[in-house]
């Protein structure tokens, strides 16, 4: 029997299921917390920090992600604070600024309230999410790839470099990746590299209510609550 | 050896060794430590042997004890001849014949051999002779002194293992406990968590089985005190462990030691075969129902997997990362059991506060930080090596009282605490009390205890950089702030540093190192901005001489300075112009000498060959 807790997300009191996610609930009862790594039937390692939230314990508020942060009772987050919303914005700009050639990063970074990128472009091919590595390892056991290397090395490979017989090619990998949907004006070209914000128009101008719906790309192909509920 | 079963056993073997060891009237204490060895203590160790050896009966009456590290390491090979406590350093092979002949024979002092006072000039005969010795309060380096680390007899007789005496012949585990926590002990590994808090929450936690870990993978630039004392004094670690496994009630332990620590690896495996074989270890402890053992494995050298979720990633065989720590490792730690992680220099500490009670601990250190600390004092300044200082002890004690003050007559500017998770303070907060609480509140932090002490010959823009490209290097990259924001910092940083910063960019690496303090999953992430802003907070005239000015105060950073030869003092000697390998310098014999900036790589050997300082940096 699924056993309830009740927990309060932006002064919201939501009964929850326990032993999910605070992001999972969330997202459930319709509050997005904008996310990149967290996809619902895989693990969550925590790892792109975009769904930090504050967790309010005895009167002081820790930061900490809430894809890896277990709903109990009477726990009191707050998604939506003037300063996860500048970490938030801090976080989504340094993510578009190495990864611009994605529609998902793009809208991500609009999402979150990035106006200017204060860095000099990278084009990266990958942000390291580790979705594919997670659904190669979890969904079909088949771990035929992982990271390699450390820090500024790291990165997404078979093992030793070699593509392995035990890969099924199933393409799942590239179902989850948020680098394959270009940006809406087109794959950009290297040093021509921009923030995007075509769908700026979408969120609510108004500065106290900001983080409203972009209908973001991640949120289209990976089951956010709102377009589950819109396809109904 | 016998296996001992019960503790009285245990005072008859100490008895015995005693015994055995009555007719030694003198005992030659060498270092064997990684730094002494690193001067060839291990060539002094055998000539010494040998001399011994070519007389009738000293070989009988005189021991030669091979310790772990005395903490002078500058000194080394540094030796120490008992009971007379006759000081030596720097001692070659070539000194053992008089060494036999003068000192351990005639008990004359050999005067070339002394220590001699860089300020003073005189000559000291003992340590407490020695101003780096004086002022320090060793409690646990001391014990180093006396033991040898691949011994358990040495040990046992100098009061090893009464502890463990105690905790399992009827002293319960929550008055172990109690006593810990009236200690006031907190973890040495940096974070300075009560010791007691952690073990009482992984007590109560459920479960059949629990862990305890020795953290030894220290990795900080500049700080080796978890070495020195694993590597010196393996069965105090134990000891400990022992203590903390019998009051948290666990059955398991571990010693985590980074495999680029070779001796201290193998004093370790000795310590657990020798603690097993007399039955220290294993099960039924001493005849009691307590069992617990010690596994030791070797980390492969990296940063992170100091970190207590990665360092648990790692003993199970996984990639050393660390994972979100919303659940405590005490409730949820290695393999999802209750764990207990604490560093070397706090295991150490655990046997002396249950020998000589909480209270003698507690009589040591500030308010809100008892016991002393080991720290490693290292840069620009006269003395440097392992000092052990109470808490609370002022910085200006530590790099004036026992580090001697500057080299070459600089201006100390800065100290560098904590590696690379501290902060810079400025010679204005020298007065500060060395505390876990005053350190953080001023930007820095005690950390490990690596202390590096700078002059104005540091560039602080440069050494925030330094640190961060270290960080960069070790950061695991499972997350955003610490893999794309210290990297960015160091990006910063850079253009900084080779003049193309711009005033906009101090603000933009406050918030940036803001976020990634803050938004970090794991503590070294947290704490991987403190070199930034804390330089920043205090050296922000020199970021600003760097991006205004395009000028680097301390002329270090290579973009912003160039060589120049002064012509009123130059004598034309022409040593620089030999010395150049760039071959940048010209000049007639006994006319003055100019740098051609073309060609000049600014590797500044024409200035450190010069004579007569007329190389200058501008």
């Amino acid at each position: 029997m699924q056993k309830y807790v009740n927990v309060s997300i932006d002064g919201a009191i939501i009964h929850a299921i326990k032993g999910t996610s605070v992001l999972d609930t969330a997202i459930e009862y319709g509050i997005c917390i904008p996310h990149l790594c967290h996809v619902p039937f895989l693990s969550d390692i925590g790892a792109c920090r975009l769904c930090i939230v504050e967790h309010v314990v005895n009167g002081r508020s820790k930061v900490t992600t809430s894809c890896t942060l277990q709903v109990e009772e009477g726990m009191v987050i707050l998604t939506n604070t003037d300063k996860i919303r500048r970490l938030r914005r801090n976080l989504a700009e340094l993510l578009v600024a190495q990864a611009p050639n994605s529609r998902a990063i793009q809208d991500l970074a609009v999402r979150c309230g990035v106006k200017e990128v204060r860095y000099p472009f990278r084009n990266a091919d990958c942000v390291l999410c580790g979705r594919c590595v997670r659904v190669c390892t979890e969904i079909w056991k088949a771990r035929a790839k992982g990271f390699v290397g450390r820090g500024k090395d790291r990165h997404v490979d078979y093992p030793f470099g070699i593509h392995p017989d035990f890969c099924k090619e199933c393409g799942m990998c590239v179902q989850v990746c948020p680098m394959t949907i270009p940006p809406c004006n087109g794959p950009i070209k290297d040093g021509e590299e921009y923030l995007c914000g075509q769908c700026e128009s979408q969120l609510l101008t108004n500065e106290d209510a900001p983080g409203s719906c972009v209908w973001c790309k991640l949120g289209e192909g990976f089951g956010c609550g709102r377009y589950v509920g819109s396809m109904r | 050896m016998l296996r001992l079963n019960s503790y009285r056993e245990l005072e008859h073997l100490r008895e015995q060794i005693q015994t055995r060891r009555s007719n030694i009237t003198k005992t030659v204490v060498i270092c064997g430590g990684t730094g002494c060895q690193v001067s060839n203590s291990q060539a002094v160790i055998d000539a010494l042997r040998e001399e011994l050896a070519g007389h009738d009966g000293l070989d009988q009456t005189v021991r030669i004890c091979v310790t772990g590290c005395h903490g002078f390491c500058e000194q080394g090979p540094v030796m120490v001849i008992q009971p007379d406590d006759i000081f030596y350093c720097h001692v070659t092979p070539d000194d053992a014949f008089e060494i036999v002949h003068q000192t351990i024979i005639h008990g004359k002092l050999i005067d070339r051999l002394l220590y001699t006072d860089p300020v003073t000039g005189e000559k000291a005969r003992s340590e407490s002779d020695i101003s780096f010795y004086r002022k320090q309060d060793r409690q646990i380096l001391s014990c180093n002194r006396g033991v040898d680390p691949c011994s358990i007899e040495d040990y046992i007789v100098s009061g090893g293992y009464s502890a463990l005496v105690k905790v399992v012949n009827g002293m319960p585990a929550e008055e172990i406990i109690e006593e810990i926590t009236a200690s006031g002990l907190r973890g040495r590994g940096g974070g300075g968590f009560p010791t007691a808090r952690k073990w009482v929450e992984c007590r109560e936690a459920g479960g059949d089985e629990k862990y305890i870990i020795c953290n030894a993978d220290e990795g900080d630039p500049g700080a080796y005190m978890d070495r020195c004392v694993l590597e010196g004094n393996p069965h105090l670690v134990l000891e400990g462990m022992l203590v903390g496994a019998r009051a948290i009630g666990a059955t398991k332990g571990y010693i985590y030691v980074r495999n680029e620590y070779p001796l201290a690896v193998k004093h370790a495996q000795i310590a657990v075969k020798q603690a097993h074989e007399l039955g220290l270890l294993g099960d039924n402890i001493l005849g009691s129902p307590f069992s617990f053992d010690v596994e030791i494995v070797r980390g492969g050298g990296a940063f992170v997997c100091g970190e207590s979720t990665a360092l648990m990633a790692s003993i199970e065989g996984k990639v050393g990362e660390p994972r979100a720590k919303d659940v405590h490792t005490a409730i949820d730690g290695l393999y999802h059991k209750p764990t207990t992680l604490n560093n070397v220099e706090t295991w150490a500490n655990v046997p002396a506060i249950i020998n000589k009670g909480s209270s003698w601990f507690a009589s040591r250190g500030t308010s809100g930080s008892k016991g002393t600390k080991i720290l490693a004092l290292t840069g620009r300044i006269k003395n440097t090596g392992l000092v052990e200082v109470a808490l609370g002890t002022t910085i200006n004690d530590v790099v004036f009282g026992i580090g001697g003050g500057a080299v070459n007559g600089n201006a100390i500017k800065a100290v560098q605490t904590g590696g690379p998770s501290g902060g810079c303070l400025p010679v204005e907060k020298f007065d500060l009390e060395i505390d876990f609480d005053i350190l953080s509140q001023a930007g820095s932090m005690i950390g490990s205890g690596g202390m590096v002490v700078m002059d104005e010959e540091t560039c602080m823009v440069d050494v925030a950089r330094y640190f961060l490209t270290f960080l960069q290097d070790e950061s695991c990259g499972k997350c955003v702030p610490c893999r794309l924001g210290i990297d960015r910092m160091l990006e910063i940083i850079t253009d900084i540093t080779e003049g193309r910063g711009r005033m906009e960019q101090l603000d933009l690496l406050e918030e940036l190192a803001e976020t990634v303090v803050e938004t970090a999953l794991c503590g070294l992430g947290k704490t991987a901005p403190n070199p930034v802003i804390s330089t920043l907070r205090y050296f922000r005239d020199e970021y600003e001489a760097h991006i205004r000015e395009k000028r680097c105060p301390a002329g270090v950073c290579k973009s912003l300075i160039t060589y120049w030869i002064d012509p009123n003092l130059c004598t034309g000697c022409g040593v620089c112009l030999h010395n150049c390998v760039h071959g940048a310098i010209s000049g007639q014999k006994k006319e003055p000498h100019i740098i051609d900036v073309q060609l000049c790589q600014k590797c500044g050997i024409c200035r450190s060959e010069c004579k007569f300082d007329a190389v200058r940096i501008i």
